[in-house]
């Protein structure tokens, strides 16, 4: 017998993937889409044989206003599985649904169904273990990051297309205001060449070391927590880790970093690593492919100079 | 201002070792409360500071809460009191649970105006308990709250999402969970850690609550280390002329 799953999404990225997903889950798939009514086709090519969409909210309100109309959606038709994008809008929602269903809301960096569960596997402890449940409730909540699953865009595009109508209510919370985030907008996850920088590095200035490499290579900077949680060097989003991005890039060069398993949890799906760190005992040359020992300051310049 | 903030304690990760079987030993790993929470515990002190009350801590957790240097630890950083709910044995709460051992917790407390949670806490991460609780509760409820201005009945509060950030009015009571960068956890002085030790802890159990929390949403199958990719493990040393021309022979498709 197959199973309901109901994909929830706010982006066509995240529709395609999230539905490509639930049908490869074997599941019968139907999606939300939130303020997104042009990822249609993105969950429709991707095997969505419902698609309900849910306008943008009027300018005060929130999308996690929906999540009532949502909780009524599912508990009326069946679902099995609500898979949610595993954005801060996403989490809140799925929070919200997973209590409104007597349930727990999990991360799943892999999701598997057999029928009678819903498995998933997150990353426990900062990335020192792997935890796996099986969710036993009725209605399992579940939020899955970009690139977990990858869209294929190979369906037959023909979803039966409804409209949520009810107006979004967050009873108590007003929106003022919307800025968009200071700084750089970076996606880690979709880069294919990155360069981690880590304690290493003396001071910031001489992060261009890395930069200089990185604009030459064509890769996005990225780095340890203690460089952004610590010494607020980078922006938190090139921050790799547990709590940060998890990455699947072709080459990952990891310069003054110790390789903490916090830290390489986020890596280790990477093609080719390559490790620069002047302590020949740290522990990400266990877990690269081509280990440099020695100091960044000379082999940086070099590097980039013979790259050139 | 009457604040919660609530906060869990779980091994210290560092120090979990990693059998050969992948499975983990928490034998040298002391508990301490997460590193997120303290975020809770500081933005509930600077509200105080600014406008007056109290910060009353809420933790649920299992016979590792009995340690009093691990009460004295988060009461120092920034607390008035501590509320403890134990659960029995070793059954650990899923978010839902822990949810609904909060509620009741929070009844056992009296009226609050604001409660607060970290990011997520920091064996399982799932960043969702602030949600589930603020659910259960009717209240509400916002995620990834960089900063908390209070003005009387409401806060003003900035929330980070992927791409932008909003500033929201948000009616009291509420449920707010942080993003780890909302503040700098202050480090307790000898003073905060021997004042600690006066402060009212009241402690309570899940079964007096009458919560249940023997059925769990999602089982545990399975808590191992992740599967390392074999990697080629090339080690260079020496000259850097040297190293760097064999780097580039090994892996020059890569970089050009």
């Amino acid at each position: 017998m197959s199973e309901n799953i109901w994909v929830v999404a706010q982006d066509a990225k995240a529709a395609g993937e999230l539905c490509a997903g639930a049908q490869a889950l074997g599941g019968v798939v139907h999606a939300v889409l939130l303020g997104c009514e042009e990822a249609t086709k993105a969950a429709a090519a991707n095997g969505a044989q419902t698609v309900v969409t849910a306008s943008t909210p009027a300018a005060n309100t929130l999308l996690e206003g929906y999540a009532d109309a949502l909780l009524a959606l599912f508990e009326e038709r069946g679902a099995r599985l609500v898979m949610v994008q595993a954005s801060t809008t996403g989490r809140l929602l799925a929070g919200k649904l997973a209590s409104g269903l007597h349930t727990s809301a999990l991360g799943a960096t892999t999701l598997a169904l057999d029928g009678e569960a819903v498995t998933v596997t997150y990353l426990v402890y900062g990335g020192t273990a792997v935890c796996t449940r099986r969710i036993i409730s009725p209605t399992a909540v579940v939020t899955v990051g970009g690139g977990v699953f990858e869209a294929a865009n190979a369906g037959a595009d023909s979803a039966a297309i409804e409209q949520l109508t009810v107006t979004p209510n967050t009873p108590g919370i007003t929106l003022k205001a919307t800025a968009p985030k200071q700084g750089e907008q970076v996606n880690l996850s979709a880069a294919k060449r990155v360069i981690g920088v880590g304690r290493g590095f003396g001071a910031e200035g001489d992060l261009d070391l890395a930069r200089s490499l990185a604009t030459l290579i064509g890769a996005e900077l990225a780095c340890s927590r203690p460089i952004t949680e610590g010494e607020d060097w980078m922006a938190r989003e090139r921050y790799i880790g547990v709590s940060g991005a998890v990455l699947k890039p072709d080459l990952y060069v990891a310069i003054g970093i110790s390789g903490q398993v916090q830290h390489m949890v986020g890596v280790n799906q990477a093609r080719t690593i390559v490790a620069i760190n002047k302590d020949k005992n740290a522990p990400v040359f266990k877990q690269a492919d081509v280990g440099i020992v020695g100091d960044l300051y000379t082999i940086l310049p070099a590097l980039t100079a013979a790259l050139r | 201002m009457r604040v919660i903030a609530c906060c869990k304690a779980a091994p210290e990760e560092q120090d979990i070792v990693v059998n050969g079987d992948g499975t983990l030993s928490f034998e040298r790993a002391a508990w301490k409360f997460g590193s997120y929470d303290l975020n809770a515990v500081e933005a509930g002190r600077q509200l105080v500071e600014q406008v007056g009350g109290e910060v009353i801590g809420l933790t649920v957790g299992g016979e590792a809460l009995a340690s009093a240097k691990l009460r004295k630890d988060i009461i120092s950083r920034g607390l008035d009191s501590l509320n403890i709910v134990t659960v029995a044995g070793s059954a650990v709460p899923d978010t839902l649970q822990t949810a609904q051992l909060l509620a009741a917790g929070l009844g056992k407390v009296g009226s609050y105006d604001l409660v607060l949670c970290g990011a997520g806490s920091s064996d399982e991460y799932t960043q969702q308990v602030g949600n589930q609780l603020g659910a259960l509760l009717g209240i509400p409820t916002l995620n990834a709250i960089n900063s908390i201005t209070p003005n009387g009945t409401t806060v003003t509060v900035e929330r980070v999402l992927e791409n932008e950030v909003q500033t929201l009015e948000v009616t009291l009571p509420a449920v707010l969970s942080l993003t780890s960068g909302a503040n700098t956890p202050r480090i307790a002085g000898m003073k905060d850690i021997l004042a600690a030790g006066k402060k009212e802890t009241t402690e309570t159990t899940a079964a007096a609550l009458g919560v249940d929390t023997t059925t769990v949403s999602a089982q545990v199958s399975s808590v191992v280390a992740p599967k390392q990719t074999a990697r080629q493990r090339t080690i260079l040393e020496g000259d850097v002329a040297e190293v760097t021309t064999k780097l580039i022979e090994l892996i020059g498709a890569d970089l050009r």
